[in-house]
């Protein structure tokens, strides 16, 4: 598996992240390493074992969907950077 | 000097205390001893002051008082607190104030708990020593060169140096048990489920359990019956009834059988800290506990797998900080949504976060879901599988914590894989859910705390008590060089 700056650029854009040239190269190098540890995984044959996606105990259950009051609009507005008109601001993101 | 969780909250419901004065005295110890160790990245002096107020006038009207009437309790920030900055130790939450509680806020101060102050923290709970706090580390008060753990580790200095006789964490890999460790503190990982995760800024949701940090045995055991049930917010959070933790620091232990895992003393053991460990499971034997061998065969894949399923959930969860709704937005003028995004994440995430997201969202993308993100669901599977096997012939398993004592701050902080291995005893019963906790054992000759890890099965934390408890008996409590006034 080849760990070079274009995939972790390409891998960056998927997460929204813009890094720098020098953080690019610095993750290229460090993710390298891990991945490379990480594929000792491999060395194990798990062909029959299901894969393990929570550790519930078979027990969880969803509450009933009653009404209750939630958040008021101000507060949840409060810690927003940027407000309008009662909303969340948002730079334009579709073309008119 | 702060006592403990139960002497704090028997002085204060019998009236040989008022509540407001416990308050002063941990504000007291956190005026004296923070500004070196930076347990804290926020102190709640007035709140606090008047949550024990509330608490003292409750009395006068000779109301009943809560389990934790008056004892103070640090809160790790990750922890949501209406109306307290919660930042989970990330300049992209700077100044967030939450507009609601975390359901174990709300049992605690239904307990009558009083809270201090928000603990500092690895970045989003992403670390092992402090170090990725956007503030600056805490310090370990046995030693201020050496990190203290994390990614709890503010709550752990906080209980260390007795600024407050209780704290809660949180441990998604280790986070409050290594801490304890390395500061000579008890700290507990709940079964997954035992405790809600409601009001936790997330980091991997399939892993991260809240728990407490306390001075003594009885003391997490008495938090962690508060914190500790169903609750309706959370779907995960188990409907099974909470056992009396406290009586089980009474109970004994004669007749326990206690597991030793092999994989657990392995190369990259330091041996003073073998020799601690080693030295407290032939104590259990000698309160009667019948100690054996078990095999752990896939220990050595815990924290490829680890790295592999924690990340592709952070990068997950973290997707939410974007700039839209709460914290940080970076923005020029000219930006759209996108560049705005990602402005705002290069600018709020710190360098392991961003490690951790390119990571998770590597293992999940197109073309190698399989290779990596399944496979490492798979292995989990055979961790699991390994403590199931070993919990059929032993009621518990003991290990070191850490397989070091405290390190010195810097030295890890170039090697991120470095910093991941340091991990490798604590990640398997996260892995599998289990119930684990620290406990302190004998120090090493230079001084540094060391602890003993004590697994059991899911729901099984009465046993890790019992045990620990017992334990204790035999340890009397260290402190750490502070220079506290006895």
């Amino acid at each position: 598996m080849v760990f070079d700056r274009a995939r972790v650029r390409h891998i960056a854009k998927l997460a929204s992240l813009s890094l720098s040239d020098a953080e690019a190269d610095r993750f290229t190098s460090e993710l390298a390493a891990i991945v490379g540890y990480v594929e000792e995984l491999n060395t194990l044959d798990t062909t029959d074992v299901p894969p393990t996606a929570d550790v519930q105990l078979g027990l969880a259950q969803w509450r009933s969907d009653t009404l209750e009051a939630g958040l008021s609009r101000d507060e949840v507005l409060a810690q927003a950077p940027e407000v309008e008109h009662d909303g969340f601001a948002v730079p334009t993101f579709v073309e008119t | 000097m702060l006592s403990t969780v139960i002497a704090i909250a028997e002085q204060v419901r019998t009236g040989q205390r008022k509540a407001v004065e416990v308050a002063e005295e941990s504000l007291r110890a956190i005026d004296t001893l923070d500004h070196e160790l930076h347990a804290f990245l926020a102190v709640a002096a007035e709140p606090m002051i008047q949550q024990a107020r509330l608490v003292d006038q409750a009395r006068e009207r000779g109301e009943p008082l809560g389990l934790l009437a008056g004892v103070p309790v640090a809160i790790k920030d990750a922890i949501c607190t209406r109306g307290l900055v919660s930042t989970a130790g990330s300049k992209i939450l700077s100044g967030y104030v939450p507009p609601y509680d975390a359901t174990v806020i709300t049992k605690l101060r239904a307990a009558g708990a009083v809270f201090p102050g928000k603990t500092n923290m690895d970045e989003f709970a992403m670390g092992s020593s402090n170090e990725n706090s956007a503030y600056g580390p805490a310090r370990n008060p046995w030693d201020c060169a050496r990190v203290p753990g994390g990614s709890s580790g503010g709550s752990a200095v906080a209980v260390a140096a007795r600024m407050a006789p209780a704290a809660l964490g949180s441990d998604t890999g280790g986070s409050i048990r290594q801490p304890a460790s390395l500061t000579g503190t008890v700290g507990v990982k709940p079964t997954y489920g035992r405790v809600s995760r409601f009001g936790l800024i997330a980091f991997a949701s399939s892993l991260d359990q809240i728990g407490p940090f306390a001075t003594d045995v009885r003391g997490a055991a008495r938090v962690l019956s508060v914190i500790a049930g169903k609750d309706p917010r959370d779907a995960t959070s188990l409907d099974v009834p909470v056992d009396d933790y406290e009586a089980a620091c009474g109970k004994s232990i004669r007749g326990l059988r206690i597991g030793v895992p092999e994989e657990y003393f392995a190369q990259g053991l330091d041996p003073e800290v073998e020799a601690s460990v080693r030295a407290a499971i032939a104590s259990l034997e000698d309160d009667g506990c019948v100690v054996k061998p078990v095999k752990l065969p896939h220990t050595r894949y815990a924290v490829a797998t680890y790295y592999v399923l924690a990340t592709a959930e952070a990068s997950s969860n973290l997707a939410r900080f974007d700039g839209v709704r709460y914290g940080l937005r970076v923005r020029e003028a000219h930006d759209d949504l996108r560049a705005m995004y990602g402005k705002t994440r290069d600018a709020g995430f710190g360098a392991e976060v961003k490690r951790r997201i390119l990571l998770g969202t590597f293992v999940l993308s197109a073309g190698y879901y399989d290779a990596y993100y399944l496979k490492a669901q798979r292995v989990r599977t055979l961790l699991r599988r390994d403590f199931e096997a070993a919990f059929g012939d032993v009621d518990a398993i003991c290990s070191p914590t850490s397989p070091t004592p405290a390190w010195k701050l810097g030295e890890k902080m170039a090697d991120p894989l470095a910093m991941y291995l340091s991990d490798v005893y604590t990640l398997p019963a996260s892995l599998a859910g289990i119930a684990a906790m620290s406990v302190p054992c004998a120090p090493t000759r230079g001084g540094l705390p060391v602890g003993l890890q004590i697994m059991a099965p899911a729901l099984r934390e009465s046993t890790c008590f019992s045990l620990a408890a017992a334990w204790e008996a035999r340890l009397p409590t260290q402190l750490p060089p502070l220079g506290f006034e006895r």
